[in-house]
């Protein structure tokens, strides 16, 4: 077997490990709908009244935040798996999978594939949340699968990155604070639940930097407005940004250990 | 990268210097200054069970982690079955199993997934895996309970899985952390008949740490006695006692102990609990003399009773020396066999 060919085979373990968990107990995976259940339901429903919102092309507000939630719940979903791993060294079981042949790489690509995963869960339940509520979103299966695409690359992006953190704050409280921290600030400083042109100035200049911002402006094109013009901007980015927090988590994941 | 893979993996199959491990110089300091592991040197034969011994915090799984490559050393070098730990950490781990000192089996997953997936990780066969796996539950008596999740298992239960692990994936060399701390005695008799088994039946090198003299003493071919990172001796376990010799002087006593006795009545080897023990080179002849001593500091001898030297009584000697005041250090001349390393 080539490197590759073990890289990817151990990749493809690992997420399959996670999976089999996720079968045993999907409590975790349901309670994490709930969340988004509610932007949509509640706070989509209440707003979706107020018509002075200022939202482009004379969509509905449901309409237009259904991609933000979606974003905003994937967000949450990989965020987690800093956690995951800082348990996962608690309980001894990080030493056993860094103690295989398996490349670091592997393990980081592994792991945040099974965020993937959780993601598209979340992808699934929301669509089909939409559906039933009556949110008019554009059903065409390329756009649907390009979506899917972006939650993918997405959750492994953030995985990546909060595995990248939990390798230098070591403890599952400080990664609960630093959790909270980024997800609630990078949520409230995109376009995921209002357009950008109501923030004040400064916060406009902020969200430019904001990798939700570019999630939420994909998904809206594809589930939305059909208009692909900035879609490879965005996911040039996307999977810039993936690329570099894996490597960086394949860096410095053993840090945990020592 | 590839091509590196590649060349490595014929050369472990051409190794045949007859060495499982070779450490030279091995160093490590972490970050906190703490010098866990002190200029250390030993190897391990290809085929062998080896004993690593010492007293808590002595750098015992701080040395199994550099030779499993999940740490680096400060300083020194590692090579295992002739290849190079620190420059080739993946083509290493491929030869190697470890079960680590705290249980590591994956609670969230049933037992036959437990080995499922570890056999992917270890890049087994499709073919062989099922039947390694079915032959592996059913010798470690873990059939009936394959499929439940490992959280609902006892500790000796997954410990057994964890040593089952080893026997799917087939390391050519197996470390062993502490393999039977919190088992009963039945099922520690069976994890180290089954250690023994995997040794005999598919020349698996084995190298355990352990607090259990009598476990040692049973398992292993040869041992390492480490203490402060240092390693104090080494031999066989049959060499080892002979080293400390003589006879063990085992006094119950009244009254006061002592800290220390006189360097001609023998070594103190420890005294506590209206017990006072004592190696020395004739046993015989020194009772008058330890009494004496004894009644002299104000203690009442009760009994005095004569025994060889246990494992036990090596790794008091060699293990608690810098606990107490290195009086120990000189006592003894007629080492023979034994190598001493260090300091
Ligand atoms: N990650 C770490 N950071 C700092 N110091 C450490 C770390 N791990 C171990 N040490 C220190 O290194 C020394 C050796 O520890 P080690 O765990 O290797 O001992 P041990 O022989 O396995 O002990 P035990 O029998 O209790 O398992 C100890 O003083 C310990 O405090
Ligand atoms: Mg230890």
């Amino acid at each position: 077997m080539t490197y590759p060919q073990r890289a990817l085979g151990s990749a493809l373990t690992i997420a399959e490990m996670e999976a089999r968990k996720i079968r045993h107990d999907s409590t975790e995976l349901w309670m994490r709908t709930v969340q988004p259940a509610l932007w949509l339901l509640i706070f989509g429903e209440v707003f979706n009244n107020i018509r002075s919102l200022p939202i482009p092309g004379g969509f509905s507000y449901i309409q237009y935040i259904a991609p933000g939630v979606l974003a905003q719940s994937v967000l949450f979903v990989a965020i987690f798996y800093g956690i995951t791993i800082v348990w996962e060294r608690d309980v001894g079981l990080l030493t056993k999978l860094l103690s295989t042949p398996s490349p670091r790489l592997a393990i980081v690509v592994g792991k945040a594939l099974a965020a993937g995963v959780r993601g598209i869960f979340q992808g699934v339940m929301i669509f089909a949340l939409s559906l039933i509520i009556g949110v008019n979103l554009r059903f065409d299966p390329l756009d649907v699968a390009g979506v899917f695409l972006v939650v993918v690359l997405f959750a492994m992006c953030f995985a990546s990155l909060s595995m990248t953190l939990a390798s230098f704050l070591k403890t599952r409280d400080r990664m609960m604070g630093i959790g909270q921290a980024i997800t609630i600030p990078l949520f409230f400083g995109s376009n995921a639940i209002y357009p950008i042109s109501l923030m004040p100035g400064w916060l406009q200049a902020v969200s430019a930097f904001n990798p939700l911002t570019y999630v939420v402006d994909a998904m809206r094109s594809m589930l939305l407005t059909g208009d692909y013009s900035g879609l490879p901007t965005d996911i040039l980015a996307l999977l810039l940004s993936t690329a570099l927090f894996i490597a960086c988590a394949s860096v410095v994941l053993k840090r945990l250990i020592e | 990268m590839t091509a590196q893979f590649a060349k490595a993996e014929k050369t472990s199959e051409a190794v045949g210097n007859g060495f499982a491990i070779q450490v030279s110089g091995l160093t490590k300091v972490y970050p906190g200054g703490t010098k866990a592991v002190d200029a250390v040197s030993f190897d391990v034969k290809e085929g062998e069970v080896f004993g690593l011994l010492g007293p808590n915090g002595a750098g015992k799984t701080t040395t199994i982690k550099i030779i499993t490559t999940l740490a680096k050393p400060t300083s020194g070098s590692v090579s295992v079955f002739g290849m190079d730990a620190l420059r080739m950490p993946e083509q290493v781990r491929q030869m190697l199993g470890f079960v680590p000192q705290a249980i590591s089996v994956d609670g969230d997953l049933t037992g036959y997934e437990n080995l499922l997936i570890f056999a992917k990780l270890f890049f087994v066969d499709r073919e062989q895996r099922k039947k390694r796996i079915s032959e592996a539950l059913d010798y470690f008596g873990l059939t009936d309970r394959a499929d439940d999740l490992v959280k609902h298992y006892s500790g000796g239960m997954m410990r057994r899985l964890e040593i089952a692990q080893a026997l799917v994936n087939r390391p050519r060399l197996l470390f062993l952390d502490e393999p039977s701390i919190g088992l009963d005695p039945y099922s520690r008799m069976q994890v180290i008949r089954q250690i023994r088994d995997l040794n005999r039946n598919f020349r698996t090198t084995i190298f355990v740490t352990t607090h259990d003299m009598t476990e040692a003493d049973e398992l292993c071919d040869r041992l390492a006695i480490m203490n402060l990172g240092k390693i104090a001796a080494s031999g066989s376990p049959m060499e080892l006692k002979r080293s400390v010799g003589g006879d063990v002087l085992t006094v119950t006593v009244s009254g006061p102990l002592p800290d220390s006795v006189p360097k001609d009545l023998g070594t103190l080897v420890s005294a506590d609990g209206g017990k006072v023990k004592i190696l020395t080179d004739d046993g015989e002849k020194a009772i008058p003399k330890v009494t004496d001593y004894l009644e002299g500091k104000g203690a009442t001898v009760v009994s005095v009773s004569l025994s060889r030297p246990t494992l036990d009584d090596v790794f008091m000697k060699y293990a608690m020396a810098d606990l107490r005041d290195g009086s120990f250090r000189d006592t003894r001349s007629a080492r023979r066999s034994i190598s001493r390393h260090g300091r």
